[in-house]
């Protein structure tokens, strides 16, 4: 009915177009797309849904938070701090000179094992209150640069570490100046203790982001020397620890791969460092640790997603019997327009 | 329903007419008409002074409406007639309906609309706050000049409460998840910076910054401001009192905004402080090498994304094969996005190159932290929702509960629900009076009988 009336309106309102050959409406074609009739999924929170998701989720969360646990627990770490106590005791009331002044800086520490460490043991430097996520640092390297020796010129981005004398520094900017430059000479029972310092760097840097036909030149040549010098007869993607370096850290406090030990760590024995403290972080109060840590599949010694995902488990299952207890407790009749918020104060909002 | 009449059809108007005195004619009109409206607003005022909620009509014709709506009587006519539950003004002029309209939208502050269909509705329809042409035997002009076009005159019903009723809630929702995401991303950058002393480097990568709007979290608020339903069709009719909800205002008061808001600061806060609690040491990886800028970015950047799009999938209730594309689409393009931005040339990846295969999805702990963050993020939202739907639910949500109880088929029910919401004060008069006898009378008995039968 509705479309004669349609029709027919449509033929007297002159529409030069319909003539004889459709006299029907301009009724558009229906789909149900356009007429918002799509078949759907129309969920609502019933508390069937919100007990069990809440049980799902713990029932997944503990489980997942034990065994992380379990892993972060299995992991043997030392630590050392040996920033402060690497400086003779007479240089300790102005440690800035002494670290800036020649002499040598070799240091002698021990660390304990007290738990037995599996191979490969990871050794690592760690350095706080060192913002290499700092904005103007970040920016200052020549990515082209090191890449490709065509691009040695670029390096306006370096400023100020960007050229000695006229000459371009290889690599430029402030990160690979201010490599860090500690030693670490492990021996265990009067024995070397290899590191091996292959493959301590991100296979894709090593590959495709520090070209094997750059070489360093120039290299900390200028007034103020800010860390490491590199032989200028090992191309970039051999210097791992440049690599490593310059992979700039997320947070103010990090660590970075220095090397790996290939043999197991016995229970009780005595790791003997010899370490040569030239790097300087006392001009910005940094501290600066020695690292020896195993893995797990999770990681380091982390216990904090273990922690969190048991806490956050429990929490699921005491808000699903907490829901249980309520629905039971106070059955509201569904739908009950009693509840709406105008008639529970009628006349009023 | 009494009617209030305002015409210059009296005996001494027509004689004074005959005579010819033009100056005498408007003086003696003028008298009448506003003799007139206040004889009719006596009326009212009396009758609701007397408790007895009588609906009154006004009818003026186009000669009275002159005179009406001088600027020293405006105010009184409006009394007049915002007073009586319906005004009919016949024969009136073009001009005088478009000034009819903006009587009644400067003087009460509502919004107004107007509907016509020939060219002698011009003026009103764009005076009115709301214009709806109708297209047909008067021609096109009104729908010219109009903000919609329907094709009948009874479409306007679903042109309210069907449209009207869903673009309210469509929009408001819209806006609130809106500021939601932008919060939740923008707040994750700034705590990054308290890490950062300030120096103003960002947490993720420069093309993820300003791609987060345009490819992973847009589609969905496209979805949901232009194919959400809160309710069908089919019960928008049935409960007309969904349209009460735009006119009140209940979905967007300050209240919804400010607490999606928080649930945004909230948010942003439990993905930055896991993300970084769990790379702390940045041993993350089984093969000991260390976690840097981008492997922190790129957890946070998943956490970010796969939040705001479950939580889209938690607000909405209304599911097509759109919803589902957008949403699960958006989180899948950030991935395939990570692979193919890190599959390009280190010089325009720069420090995301391959930072996905290589350095975060070997990782478990990468996956775990997702994992953890996603449904961390979301439980308060989740919890609130629950206990809203089933303690405190709003209008639609009750629609949504009879619909899942089968109830909408039982018409008691359906009436019963409809007369038991209904408002002393914004109905139209003569559906309340209706309601409160109903109220009162017979449907007392059919009450007692649903709540004995459930």
């Amino acid at each position: 009915m509705s479309t004669n009336t349609a029709s027919s309106s449509a033929a007297t309102a002159g529409s030069g177009d319909s003539s004889g050959a459709r006299k029907n409406s301009k009724r558009p074609k229906y789909s149900k797309f356009t007429q918002q009739e799509l078949p759907a999924c129309k969920p609502i929170l019933t508390p069937g849904w919100v007990i069990s998701t809440f049980l799902i989720v713990s029932v997944i969360f503990i489980p997942l938070g034990v065994i992380s646990l379990f892993a972060s627990q299995d992991v043997v770490e030392i630590v050392d701090r040996y920033d402060n106590d690497c400086i003779p005791t007479p240089a300790r009331t102005n440690k800035v000179a002494y670290i800036q002044g020649g002499g040598d800086k070799a240091c002698n520490r021990t660390l304990r094992v007290t738990k037995r460490m599996k191979q490969p043991v990871y050794v690592y430097y760690q350095l706080e209150n060192f913002y290499q996520n700092h904005r103007r640092y970040v920016k200052s390297r020549s990515d082209s640069q090191l890449r490709s020796p065509k691009y040695e010129n670029q390096i306006s981005a370096c400023k100020p570490e960007d050229d000695v004398g006229g000459q371009p520094i290889v690599p430029c900017g402030l990160i690979a100046w201010s490599l860090f430059n500690d030693t670490y000479t492990l021996s265990r029972n009067n024995t070397r203790l290899a590191v091996n310092k292959k493959g301590i760097a991100w296979k894709s840097d090593k590959e495709h982001k520090f070209g094997n036909k750059v070489f360093p030149k120039n290299f900390q040549k200028g007034n103020l020397i800010g860390g490491a010098t590199l032989d200028p007869n090992i191309s970039l993607s051999e210097q791992e620890d440049l690599i490593v370096w310059m992979r700039t850290a997320a947070l103010p406090t990090f660590r970075k791969l220095y090397g790996k030990i290939e043999t197991d760590l016995e229970i009780g024995d005595t790791i003997d460092v010899l370490l040569q403290n030239n790097y300087n972080t006392y001009s910005f109060s940094g501290k600066k640790k020695l690292v020896l840590s195993t893995t797990s599949w999770l990681g380091g010694k982390n216990d904090f997603l273990g922690i969190a995902y048991l806490t956050v488990g429990g929490i699921c299952f005491f808000l699903a019997l907490a829901f249980t207890i309520m629905y039971l407790v106070k059955p509201r009749r569904l739908g009950d327009p009693s509840y709406l918020s105008w008639n529970r104060n009628p006349g009023g909002r | 329903m009494k009617q209030i009449i305002i015409n210059l059809e009296t005996q001494d108007i027509k004689a004074l007419e005959k005579a010819g005195e033009k100056d005498e004619i408007e003086k003696a009109s003028r008298e009448s008409v506003v003799k007139q409206m206040e004889e009719g607003k006596a009326l009212i005022t009396g009758s609701s002074g007397s408790g007895s909620n009588e609906a009154f009509a006004l009818i003026i014709d186009g000669k009275s409406l002159t005179y009406a709506l001088e600027d020293d009587f405006k105010k009184k006519f409006l009394d007049l007639a915002t007073g009586c539950a319906s005004v009919i003004c016949c024969r009136s002029s073009p001009k005088q309906k478009s000034l009819v309209t903006r009587l009644v939208k400067t003087g009460t502050g509502k919004t107004t609309l107007a509907i016509g269909d020939g060219a002698n509705d011009v003026g009103m329809l764009q005076e009115a706050d709301i214009g709806v042409g109708i297209s047909g035997v008067e021609g096109m002009q009104a729908v010219m000049s109009s903000d919609i076009a329907i094709a009948q005159f009874r479409y306007l019903e679903r042109l309210l409460l069907v449209h009207g009723h869903w673009c309210y809630s469509r929009i408001s929702s819209m806006i609130c998840y809106f500021f939601y995401k932008n919060i939740t991303f923008g707040v994750t950058v700034f705590l990054y910076e308290a890490y950062t002393s300030f120096s103003a480097q960002p947490a993720y990568n420069d093309w993820f910054l300003s791609l987060f709007n345009v490819f992973f979290s847009s589609l969905p608020v496209i979805a949901l401001g232009v194919f959400d339903q809160d309710v069908s069709a089919r019960f928008c009719y049935k409960f007309p009192l969904l349209y009460q909800e735009g006119v009140q205002n209940l979905l967007f008061s300050w209240k919804r905004i400010i607490g999606w808001m928080l649930n945004g600061l909230m948010t942003a806060l439990a993905i930055f402080f896991i993300c970084k609690e769990s790379l702390k040491h940045q041993l993350y990886n089984p093969n000991g090498k260390t976690a840097g800028r981008e492997i922190l970015g790129g957890t946070m950047y998943t956490c970010v994304v796969w939040v705001v799009n479950l939580q889209m999938a938690l607000a909405i209730s209304y599911f097509t094969w759109v919803q589902h594309i957008v949403i699960w689409g958006s989180v899948a393009f950030w991935y395939i996005f990570l692979m193919i931005y890190g599959a390009m040339a280190p010089s325009f990846s720069t420090d995301a190159y391959k930072v996905f295969i290589e350095a975060l999805a070997p990782a478990p702990s990468y996956w775990l932290t997702t994992l953890f963050v996603m449904i961390l993020a979301l439980i308060p939202y989740f919890v609130f929702k629950s206990v809203q739907m089933r303690f405190f639910p709003g209008y639609h949500q009750m629609i949504q509960w009879i619909r899942y109880e089968g109830h909408s088929n039982d018409p008691e029910f359906v009436e019963m629900v409809r007369q038991r919401s209904i408002r002393p004060t914004t109905v139209g008069f003569t559906a309340r009076r209706a309601a409160s006898v109903r109220r009162s009378g017979r449907f007392h008995d059919q009450l007692n009988k649903n709540f004995i039968a459930f």
